[in-house]
């Protein structure tokens, strides 16, 4: 791909439409196959037939999960990797969501919270938390910080968070049992309700995340040389570390953990694009909501009459890329 | 002075001076076959463990209570019949391990859930009926339950097991075993009037659609009740279909909420679970749920209003078997069983 602004700006353009195409196509599949009819007579001329329920209270709410829940993984993802120069940053295998996926479960199931705008405080305390665990943890030992060692951090830390989720959602079977997805990541207990309460959220966390391209290049060339060419590497951080909790904890209190996305999504653009920035985090903005989509796609249609939750495909197509980059010898080289 | 005389007949018995050698079953021995595996008792079991609903209920309908060492796992109220044969009796919330179980020293296992004899089975495992039987400890599962194999639980159901008359065959044997035939003869013959005579009333009516709905179960998804599972046969003995009951693969079937909705089922219940206290009204918020969600508004049940209150108790094989064809044909049929 040609690295001209000119061509990463049409391919971008491109990646938009593809977007937008998967967007129609899960409108459209599932259980049953809809025509383009009928999305729009769902959404501009409702009759209250079981199609038009079906698209309207089931198939957009999902759809729109999707696109925030996978535009949020994928720019907290790409940031990640920018502000700790790791590769295998990733809010799922950093132990992000599963921080998030917790204190969700926890506010719901032991303090009572019933909205998103009620938990979604808890879900990027809990994300803010787990990530400093992390760190600190990663952080020990010869060698500081690197890349496998926070994975192994953060994969530890998922198990742990993730045996206490399910231990609390075991614990009152009739109450709580709608919140094992908590556990892995599915779509489809967003509601229109869900999702535009989440919209702010995660609209601040885009706004964010899109300005620190600049920032996020410069420390790529090392903190030294990034606070000499005057880059403020502490603000830098702190509004990093919102943007990934705006945008990773309301993607988790929406969607329940879904891993992967924010890894492999991330390297996907730099690979078309370069090391820039301030290209990665726009073309993870749109990739990211396409991976996922597809993912939630497929998951719709191979186990009919059921469904596998997204976060199981997402595990299934991101777990080998995952393995290829840790075997990957210039691990560090980000 | 009971523990030297134990003590005496023990040393005896090793020093093989004794006199009743104990190779193989005696003569006072009876033996049933139970899932293919043989259960032989020398004399009727005095120290029962019973599991789960089916079990603690039917122990109560043989009429041998007294002989309950522990129940365990209740999915809701038992029958009011017997509420004060359950009073009182040990109980446990959750299936104990085996250890606690082996603690309780019980000569018989009778288990109303085949997952529990399971190795990989959703419920922690009492281990195999045959390593029970190895310590000398009888084990029966409910036959409409029957795996294919001993160590094998939910997923392998033999669907041509799953009907009343094997529920009648479980008491005839049991009271073979416990020697109670003439109460499990009585208890039959009850349960087969009153079925008889739900079945005459629906005869020739038209039989709607019922699907048994699990609320909230795992990650937005729904779990319905599947062919193999015991309110297939209630509901057609109601006369009425099970709306999923070509869905073979388990008796809890997990499928996707536009699968529900595109089966429009003509009545919906739903099915409350697993508290010893559990009633239906206890469900209804459930009901309210369902009842609310606007991608539900189309459905004939829940236009019409026949989304009801269910108990998981009603629809386990067991000597519940009237008391819920009655209720079901009440249900969708109220003009022919009042």
């Amino acid at each position: 791909m040609t690295r001209s602004w000119g061509g990463r700006a049409a391919g971008l353009l491109v990646a938009c439409v593809v977007l937008l195409g998967v967007v129609l196509l899960s409108l459209l599949a599932g259980n049953q196959w809809f025509g383009p009819h009928d999305v729009y007579v769902a959404a501009a001329d409702f009759t209250g037939s079981d199609t038009d329920r079906v698209i309207r209270y089931l198939r957009f709410p999902r759809t729109a999960a999707g696109l925030l829940a996978g535009a949020a993984l994928g720019l907290a993802g790409a940031v990640m990797q920018g502000i700790t120069r790791n590769p295998l940053a990733d809010p799922g295998i950093l132990g992000v969501n599963a921080g998030a996926a917790l204190a969700v479960v926890a506010a719901i199931g032991l303090l009572g919270v019933q909205s998103l705008t009620g938990y979604v405080w808890f879900a990027m305390g809990g994300a803010l938390i787990a990530t400093v665990v992390v760190y600190l943890v990663g952080s020990v030992g010869r060698g500081g910080a690197t890349p496998v060692k926070l994975a192994l951090a953060g994969a530890a830390l998922s198990a742990l968070l993730g045996s206490v989720t399910s231990a609390i959602t075991l614990l009152d079977l009739s109450t709580l049992n709608e919140f094992r997805f908590w556990v892995v990541g599915s779509l489809t207990m967003a509601t229109g309700g869900i999702v535009t309460q989440a919209l702010p959220f995660i609209a601040a966390g885009i706004v964010l995340a899109l300005t620190l391209g600049s920032s996020l290049n410069q420390l790529a060339l090392g903190e030294d040389l990034a606070a000499t060419l005057g880059t403020r590497i502490g603000l830098v951080r702190v509004l990093a570390a919102l943007a990934v909790m705006l945008l990773a904890g309301t993607a988790t209190a929406m969607a329940g953990p879904i891993a992967f996305v924010g890894l492999a999504v991330p390297h996907v653009a730099r690979a078309l694009v370069g090391a820039d920035y301030r290209w990665i985090l726009p073309w993870s903005l749109v990739l990211a909501p396409t991976v996922l989509l597809l993912a939630d796609v497929v998951g719709r249609l191979v186990a009919r009459p059921d469904e596998l939750q997204v976060g199981i495909i997402t595990a299934l197509i991101g777990a080998p890329l995952f393995i290829a980059l840790v075997r990957r010898r210039k691990l560090a080289e980000l | 002075m009971k523990t030297l005389a134990a003590a005496v007949v023990v040393l005896s018995l090793l020093t093989g001076c004794g006199g009743v050698a104990k190779a193989g079953p005696s003569a006072t021995a009876t033996t049933v076959k139970n899932c293919g595996i043989d259960v032989t008792v020398d004399g009727p079991p005095q120290r029962v463990f019973a599991a789960y609903q089916p079990a603690i209920e039917m122990v109560h309908a043989l009429g041998i209570s007294d002989r309950l060492v522990g129940t365990a796992y209740l999915d809701a109220e038992v029958l009011p019949q017997y509420a004060a044969a359950q009073q009182g009796r040990k109980y446990y919330k959750n299936l104990p391990s085996r250890e606690e179980l082996l603690s309780q020293n019980p000569d018989f296992v009778l288990s109303g859930f085949n997952d529990v004899f399971s190795s990989a089975g959703s419920d922690s495992s009492f281990g195999s009926r045959k390593s029970l039987s190895d310590l000398g400890v009888q084990t029966w599962i409910f036959s409409p339950l029957c795996p294919t194999a001993d160590g094998k639980g939910d997923e392998a159901i033999d669907p041509s097991t799953v009907s009343m008359n094997n529920v009648y065959a479980d008491l005839r044997d049991l009271g073979k075993l416990f020697n109670v035939s003439d109460q499990a003869e009585t208890v039959i013959a009850d349960q087969q009037k009153r079925i008889a005579a739900v079945e005459a009333k629906v005869a020739g009516a038209p039989k709607p659609t019922v699907a048994i709905l699990r609320p909230g179960l795992e990650g937005g998804g729904l779990t319905v009740s599947g062919g193999p599972d015991f309110g297939t046969v209630l509901i057609r003995q109601a006369g009425g279909v099970n709306a999923f009951a070509d869905l073979t693969s388990k008796r809890n079937v997990k499928i996707s909420v536009e699968e529900f909705i595109k089966r429009d089922p003509d009545y919906i219940l739903i099915s409350g679970c697993c508290d010893a206290g559990l009633t239906e009204a206890q469900v209804q918020p459930d009901v309210q749920k369902i009842l609310a969600n606007p991608a539900y508004a189309n459905l004939k049940a829940v236009r019409n209003k026949h989304v009801v209150p269910w108990l998981f108790a009603h629809h386990s094989a067991g000597v519940r078997g009237a008391n819920s064809t009655e209720l079901i044909a009440k249900l969708i049929h109220p003009d022919l069983v009042k």
